[in-house]
């Protein structure tokens, strides 16, 4: 049995400890947000925040996390409560087929977390572990950098948001 | 986008429905469901096929394609927000199930590909919109006792009387009345949404982890199932020893299935552990004795026979080498490549007292169903599908293998199933884009007029594998040796008979060549081959873009010089090219750094790019792409935008890394850090001018990509003098 805690909420594992935590979040916590990409750590598209540092969780046993924090999408923001990169990514059209885009947004939040104002080779440094087949980088780069800047799309953006709901 | 609500679900006959003059009416198989697959939404007002609104002023869409990244969902709901006077973002927009109404009006069969969606549908969806509006009036004149001409509409509303009612209001009286089949639809200067930028309407959903792809169905009661297939395609088993995976935790059992062994356990991490336990063995097959490097000789071998077929003749081309000055021949290589999206193939299927509803995000749901008929013998009428986003498509999704394969584990284990292939099944397992050896022989006159242009191409044909797979899923009733007769003729059509335009398209159209001839030498290796982003243009284009700068070198001309006085009867492709050209002569490209040109026509549209290179540590590395392009009208331009720079990054992909290679027959590359995808640190600045020529929309998905790889080869060679003709582009040391 392994205990943690999942976007604030104290869960415990009955699987196998040595499951990587992204199956463990997806199947038994039904938390289908983190994705499956390449199961080797060499896409990102399985990175959640564990003790506030962005890890790919395809390759991390469930037993490493024992009694630490971990934060999915899920646990980031909500289509009607979106965190700044979520509103940013909106505003910025950046998802395409979408697929990689929770472990982009969570790269890119332990980013500004450590780094509030990074530079374009800051990201470059802190981004490329997340692959986008679909070539979303640029519109990546531009909503990190929006976010850092305080441009305020979040505001827009819900907006938007409650027009939909 | 909404999830469905199965038990309220319910079907609706067509003939019922499919007012409008919308049904197209048209099914391969002849046998698709006579009902449309529309939810009944209590008190709502079923227009058509495609769209439904509820006494609570919800819309619904039906969107007929598949959403893989391309932004459809968006093109396609700003169609009908447009006509119907709604704001796209208030759409309720739900997949549709598989109906000949959803049929691709460009394809006949409901299918997603060839950068047509939006120009299938620009007509036929708008239409369909305004007759549900006309009806929505009429409704609404006959309930509040008003002319239809004093009533206005905004987003969503009625406006009459200087008051405001919401369309749902009339839906009661709407379903009474009968639509008309021809309402007039809007002028371009009236349009609204058409043609202006807003964010996509599915970022937000894609932001937060909250939109379905196939991967993500729970459904309770589901196994996960892992399927071990041999190392070389097409090889059958011929003997495993199943007990030590059988012995693993959480295993139910191990299925014998036709493409290999199903490990079926409560988890996929269970699965997957049981699943590296099996060891079998396989039949030998030709294409074992096959390698990389065997490929290749096999088609200049090809060459060597002289015996192609011809295609695409026109002149002669001993005259227009007579009237040369110079010529130039060269050769060209381009790899096979894999698509690999990033969503991995996958599907769950349910199978119970008769019916099937299958849950996947692919290219072809008419296929899936197809498929899922043909092994389980369940009539089209009960299989459900539910199409989720997809996960990248790329041209990969259109190959339904992994449909089969649930479906035959589905029945052998009597509980719905959820099948994931790992990543390393799909670079492995996969169909892939053709290797391809390109010989262009071309003559120019002393004013660098071509004259004469003699193109060849040795490789797999593309149509045949796609068709062989396609066949059993579109004719689901057809018996398996005639479906697999009929792929063997097309293989054999196309292999000595006629040429498989898709394998050759690109390598002649582009320039006003008096005289020319396009040969074609079918070489098949029985590896499988599919269509990839772009298809035969994305290498076609490589070498004819590469030869163009080559026969401006030789003719003393600028290329765009060059490419302006051979395309004078191309006139969108030529005007493309002169606004490229001038953007390109007002560049000032950084100290070190040079320009490279590649324009190309494909999909209906046409694309030119920018290259700006440099040589970094022995290495490739590109700055920035500046593209232009003419798509016809932009429904939005952001989206063209997104495409555009999609297509640069795929493209850029393949020049700088992608390949594919065989040893034994078994395909080398595994994961991403042997068949490696650009990364941000390598990622250019995209900068994209749309060309508004006013016209209907022509494709954006695909052409892009085309002119990327010769513009950098065209850039390398400006920048170091060697003149690359293989892709990947590797510099010589």
């Amino acid at each position: 049995m392994i205990k943690f805690t999942l976007n604030d909420q104290e869960v415990t594992s009955t699987d196998d400890p040595s499951t990587p935590l992204l199956w463990v979040v997806r199947d038994t916590f039904k938390l289908k947000g983190s994705k499956y990409g390449c199961g080797a750590g060499l896409c990102g598209a399985c990175t959640m925040h564990v003790d506030g540092q962005a890890i790919r969780t395809c390759v991390t046993p469930v037993s490493a996390v024992a009694g630490k924090a971990v934060t999915t999408i899920e646990g980031l923001g909500s289509p009607d409560d979106l965190h700044p990169l979520q509103a940013a990514w909106h505003a910025h059209s950046v998802p395409q087929c979408g697929y990689c885009q929770s472990g982009q947004i969570m790269s890119a939040a332990a980013l500004l977390e450590q780094n509030p104002n990074p530079s374009a080779a800051d990201i470059d440094a802190a981004m490329s572990g997340n692959l986008c087949r679909c070539g979303c980088y640029p519109r990546i780069k531009q909503a990190i950098l929006s976010v850092a800047a305080d441009e305020n799309l979040a505001y827009e953006a819900k907006t938007r948001t409650e027009v939909n709901a | 986008m909404s999830t469905m609500n199965l038990s309220r679900r319910h079907f609706l006959r067509g003939s019922a429905v499919a007012g409008g003059g919308l049904v197209i009416g048209f099914s391969l198989s002849g046998c698709s469901s006579a009902v449309i697959p529309v939810e009944n939404l209590p008190g709502g007002f079923t227009a058509n096929a495609f769209l439904q609104i509820t006494p609570d002023n919800l819309v619904r869409f039906y969107c007929p394609r598949d959403e893989m990244g391309q932004g459809i969902t968006t093109g396609l709901g700003t169609l009908v927000a447009e006509e119907l006077d709604v704001d796209p973002y208030t759409l309720d927009i739900v997949f549709a199930g598989v109906h000949s109404d959803y049929a691709n009006p460009d394809m006949m069969v409901q299918a997603t590909g060839g950068s047509n969606s939006l120009k299938a549908h620009y007509l036929p969806l708008r239409q369909a919109a305004a007759n549900t509006l006309s009806v929505l009036l009429q409704a609404a004149a006959q309930d509040l006792g008003v002319a239809v001409q004093d009533i206005r509409t905004d987003a969503g509303h009625v406006i009459a009387n200087g008051e405001r009612h919401p369309y749902g209001q009339f839906v009661a009286t709407a379903a009474t009345l009968a639509a008309p089949e021809a309402a007039p639809l809007k002028a371009d200067a009236d349009f609204k949404y058409i043609g202006k930028t807003m964010p996509r309407l599915d970022s937000i959903a894609k932001s937060t982890g909250t939109a379905e792809f196939g991967i993500d169905i729970d459904i309770p009661g589901m196994v996960h199932a892992v399927v071990v297939r041999s190392p070389v395609a097409g090889a059958t088993l011929v003997s495993v020893d199943t007990t030590a995976a059988e012995q693993m935790p959480g295993v139910h059992q191990v299925v014998e299935i036709s493409s290999g062994l199903a490990v079926v356990a409560d988890t996929y991490w269970q699965a997957k552990t049981a699943a590296a336990k099996l060891k079998p063995n396989w039949a030998e097959v030709p294409l074992a004795k096959v390698d990389s490097e065997t490929v290749k000789a096999d088609y200049d071998d090809a060459f060597a026979t002289g015996d192609g077929v011809v295609e695409a003749e026109q002149g002669d081309l001993a005259v227009g080498f007579a009237q040369a000055e110079q010529v130039v021949d060269a050769e060209y290589w381009a790899p096979f490549l894999a698509h690999a999206p990033l969503e991995p193939m996958n599907a769950v299927l349910k199978l119970e007292n008769g019916e099937a509803d299958l849950w996947s995000g692919t290219q072809g749901p008419i296929g899936a169903q197809g498929l899922i008929e043909r092994v389980t013998g369940i009539p089209a009428e009960k299989i459900r599908v539910h199409s989720t986003y997809l996960g990248g498509g790329f041209g990969r999704r259109g190959t339904l293998t992994h449909i089969v394969e649930i479906a035959e584990i589905a029945q052998a284990v009597n509980k719905p199933v959820h099948l994931l292939w790992s990543r390393e099944d799909d670079m492995r397992h996969s169909v892939y884009r053709p290797a391809s050896l390109m010989r262009i022989k071309a003559g120019i006159d002393g004013n660098g007029q071509i004259t004469a242009w003699d193109a060849q191409r040795a490789g797999g044909n593309i149509t045949p594998t796609t068709l062989r797979n396609m066949v059993p899923a579109l004719l689901p009733n057809m018996p398996a040796g005639l479906a697999s007769w009929l792929g063997d003729m097309t293989d054999s059509l196309f292999g000595s008979w006629m040429v498989d335009h898709s394998s050759i398209e690109g390598l002649y159209e582009d320039y006003d060549f008096p005289n020319r001839a396009v040969t074609h030498y079918s070489v098949d290796h029985e590896f499988p081959l599919t269509f990839w982003r772009a298809v035969g243009h994305s290498y076609t284009a490589f070498a004819i873009e590469s030869m163009i700068d080559e026969l401006a070198e030789k003719a003393g001309l600028d290329p765009i010089e060059f490419r302006l006085q051979n395309t004078r009867n191309k006139p969108r492709l030529h005007n493309v090219i002169k606004v490229a050209g001038d953007a390109m002569r007002n560049m000032q490209p950084a100290a070190g750094h040079t320009l490279g040109f590649a324009s190309h026509h494909s999909f209906a549209t046409d694309v030119a790019e920018i290259a700006e290179v440099s040589i970094e540590d022995g290495g490739i590395r590109v700055h920035k792409v500046t593209c232009v392009v003419d798509c016809g009208i932009a429904v939005n331009p952001d989206v063209v935008r997104a495409q555009m720079e999609s297509a640069v990054m795929f493209g850029l992909t393949a020049t700088l890394h992608g390949k594919i290679e065989l040893q034994n027959g078994a395909v080398k590359e595994s994961n991403f850090h042997d068949y490696p995808i650009l990364r941000m640190n390598e990622a250019p600045e995209v900068d994209v001018i749309i060309v508004d020529s006013g016209t209907a929309p022509t494709g954006v998905g695909e052409p892009g990509l085309p002119p990327l790889a010769p513009a950098v080869a065209n850039a390398v060679y400006r920048a170091t003098g060697q003149r690359l003709r293989s892709l990947p582009l590797q510099l010589e040391a």
